[in-house]
């Protein structure tokens, strides 16, 4: 049990480092796609001149926004779920049926993983995107168009950091079910105001 | 054995796993007992393709310019401006509490964010004048589910994405139905305050009073003429006009009001990033669902079921109306429209009914559903804000409810309501 408590703490402490990058790197890039589309509109209806990338780009934006800053939310605890069930059974019942779901998301997850990869690395990944080029020598001499597989990489590094929550998550309540939440390191709860569209 | 995927989702779903596991597990699990191990794949794209979307972008802006302004602190100069209009009337703070809500509407889209903003500050006045905490909490919760219902809004535009309506037909089509419920529900505070002597009214507000208060609300109250004003002309697709929102929500509240700080800004940008992050993976997860749903031939399946229990189409929308009341009981609105919506969106189609305004009606309908327990978000909201049981603010908002409920019903059996704005502007025949 102590080795299952250690292995709890030891992957939050990861998942909290991770995650707090990927908050920081999906905020930058939420800021980013507010730029890119007021460039957008600036260019095309006061330069008159539209520019062919905004939209590809805030796209690109967007999806790792998302591929970053979901696993925060599931890790505490803000995908949405209907938990009446869950509270109204007995605390170890309870427990155990977490478990069950968990592992259902974790089959879920780690089907996803794999698919991922496969894409990411597979023949679609090698097209490039429309309109998106970086750099490839300083002097900004040489520019290379982007492959697709940088964008839909977002997708494969969400599900693998929800993989890793939810592995994290399923090994809380193992723990709990025979302990009690005693010695594990406590997750910062989401702030349910505003946790949704409503 | 595909159509099996429905009911599986709906066990997951009331087991407690989370909506956007159980829209894959369910059709995932089918398609593998059913030998159709390669259309998973097909899952995973379509994820991926529902979330890769310029027009979906709109959700993600519009959280965050509702972030800026919440965070700017504009709350306070709504509530003052509503005071100066509305104030004298008999039940005074409580009328004011229903117009701040269809003022700030206008400006977040979301009733989560108004009860937050606007409780905090008006339930304890209304305390303080003498009103009982329950009924300004009630009236709270009441009037902020105005928020989704007149544009700019969350979960229209996800009903929009979902269904490939536009979001400029919805949003017009949202206003009238929206001031509806404030109108119904002022009348309501205006036959309870006869009734059961609620405070007096404050003096009326002198011409200089009003104008202050109309001058320092001014900058706010201009984000959905610019958001409106921009689609309808033509200038800004949703989208940018949801980025300019931002833009203009940043530049009020750091520059002119000078109520945010640079300092503020990495919190609202991950605050508003988190949140859409969960209501992006939804959608993707729901436009993998709905590919599902179409091979499984669920919705001509539940379209055969209705229409064997009656054909007239006014009687499945009541009976429709009931089923979105009660699933609104369990869960928020943007997850029912998304499960729902691909499902009964085609059943009405093909009844005849308008899709923008069946679109109003499940928006209206499971609004109103964020206001009844157990899974009430807006309850949940009203319950932080003032302190009082979830159960205590179920109770007081029984008769707004109700009154929601009959509104649900006009706007259900007049289309004109939703549609006649849309009509004048071209987006509906």
């Amino acid at each position: 049990m102590t080795a299952l408590l250690a292995i709890c703490n030891g992957l939050g402490l990861l998942n909290g480092a991770l995650l707090a990058v990927g908050r920081w790197i999906g905020a930058i890039c939420l800021g980013l796609m507010v730029v890119v589309i007021l460039a957008q509109v600036f260019f095309r209806y006061v330069v008159q001149s539209a520019l062919p990338w905004p939209e590809e780009a805030s796209r690109f934006l967007m999806m790792w926004s998302t591929g970053l800053m979901a696993p925060t939310a599931f890790r505490r605890g803000g995908f949405v779920a209907i938990d009446m069930v869950i509270r109204l059974l007995p605390r170890l019942v309870a427990t155990g049926l977490s478990i069950l779901l968990m592992g259902v998301t974790i089959l879920v997850l780690w089907i996803a993983l794999g698919i991922g990869w496969s894409e990411v690395t597979g023949i679609g990944g090698r097209f490039e995107t429309d309109s998106l080029r970086v750099p490839v020598s300083l002097d900004l001499s040489v520019w290379m168009k982007v492959p697709k597989s940088w964008m839909m990489a977002s997708m494969l590094v969400g599900v693998a950091l929800l993989l890793l929550v939810a592995v994290e998550l399923a090994l809380r309540n193992l723990y709990a079910l025979t302990r009690g939440p005693q010695g594990l390191r406590e997750i910062p709860d989401i702030v349910v105001l505003g946790s949704g569209a409503e | 054995m595909l159509s099996f995927f429905l009911p599986l989702f709906l066990v997951f779903l009331m087991l407690g796993l989370p909506v956007v596991f159980g829209l894959l597990a369910a059709p995932a699990i089918l398609l593998w007992l059913n030998g159709q191990e390669r259309d998973i794949v097909l899952l995973y794209r379509n994820v991926y393709e529902g979330m890769n979307s310029f027009p979906l972008m709109a959700i993600p802006f519009f959280m965050l310019a509702g972030e800026l302004m919440n965070r700017g602190g504009i709350s306070a100069r709504i509530v003052g401006f509503a005071q100066a209009m509305v104030g004298h009337f008999r039940g005074g703070l409580a009328q004011v509490n229903v117009v701040d809500s269809m003022l700030f509407a206008g400006i977040s889209g979301s009733a989560v964010a108004d009860v937050s903003a606007l409780g905090s500050i008006i339930i304890p006045q209304m305390e303080k004048k003498g009103y009982p905490k329950p009924f300004a909490a009630a009236i709270t919760a009441a009037s902020a589910i105005i928020g989704p219902i007149i544009p700019p809004s969350g979960i229209m535009i996800i009903y929009a994405y979902v269904m490939g309506e536009s979001v400029a037909a919805l949003f017009l089509a949202g206003i009238v139905p929206g001031v509806l419920i404030g109108i119904a529900l002022m009348i309501t505070i205006k036959l309870m305050a006869d009734r059961y002597n609620l405070p007096q009214a404050q003096p009326r507000a002198t011409w200089g009073d009003a104008a202050r208060a109309g001058g320092a609300a001014f900058w706010p109250l201009m984000t959905p003429i610019i958001l409106m004003g921009g689609i309808l002309s033509g200038v800004f697709t949703p989208t940018e006009a949801a980025a300019v929102a931002v833009g203009y929500s940043f530049f009020i509240s750091i520059f002119v009001l000078r109520t945010l700080t640079w300092r503020d800004i990495p919190g609202v940008l991950t605050r508003a990033g988190i949140t859409s992050s969960v209501v992006m993976l939804l959608v993707g997860a729901a436009m993998a669902f709905k590919t599902v749903a179409a091979l499984a031939h669920t919705p001509e399946l539940l379209a055969s079921t209705l229409l064997s229990i009656t054909e007239n189409p006014l009687l499945l929308l009541l009976l429709v109306n009931l089923l979105l009341f009660v699933v609104g009981m369990f869960l928020d609105a943007g997850p029912a429209i998304i499960i729902l919506g691909p499902i009964l969106g085609p059943i009405f189609a093909s009844l005849g009914v308008d899709p923008v305004h069946f679109a109003v009606v499940m928006v209206v309908n499971l609004t109103v559903g964020l206001l009844t327990p157990p899974m009430g978000l807006v309850l949940f909201a009203t319950s932080a804000v003032s302190g009082l049981r979830v159960e205590t603010i179920a109770r007081a908002v029984m008769p707004f409810l109700l009154v929601e409920f009959l509104v649900i019903l006009l706007i259900t059996y007049i289309p004109a309501i939703s549609l006649t704005l849309p009509r004048l502007v071209g987006f509906v025949d």
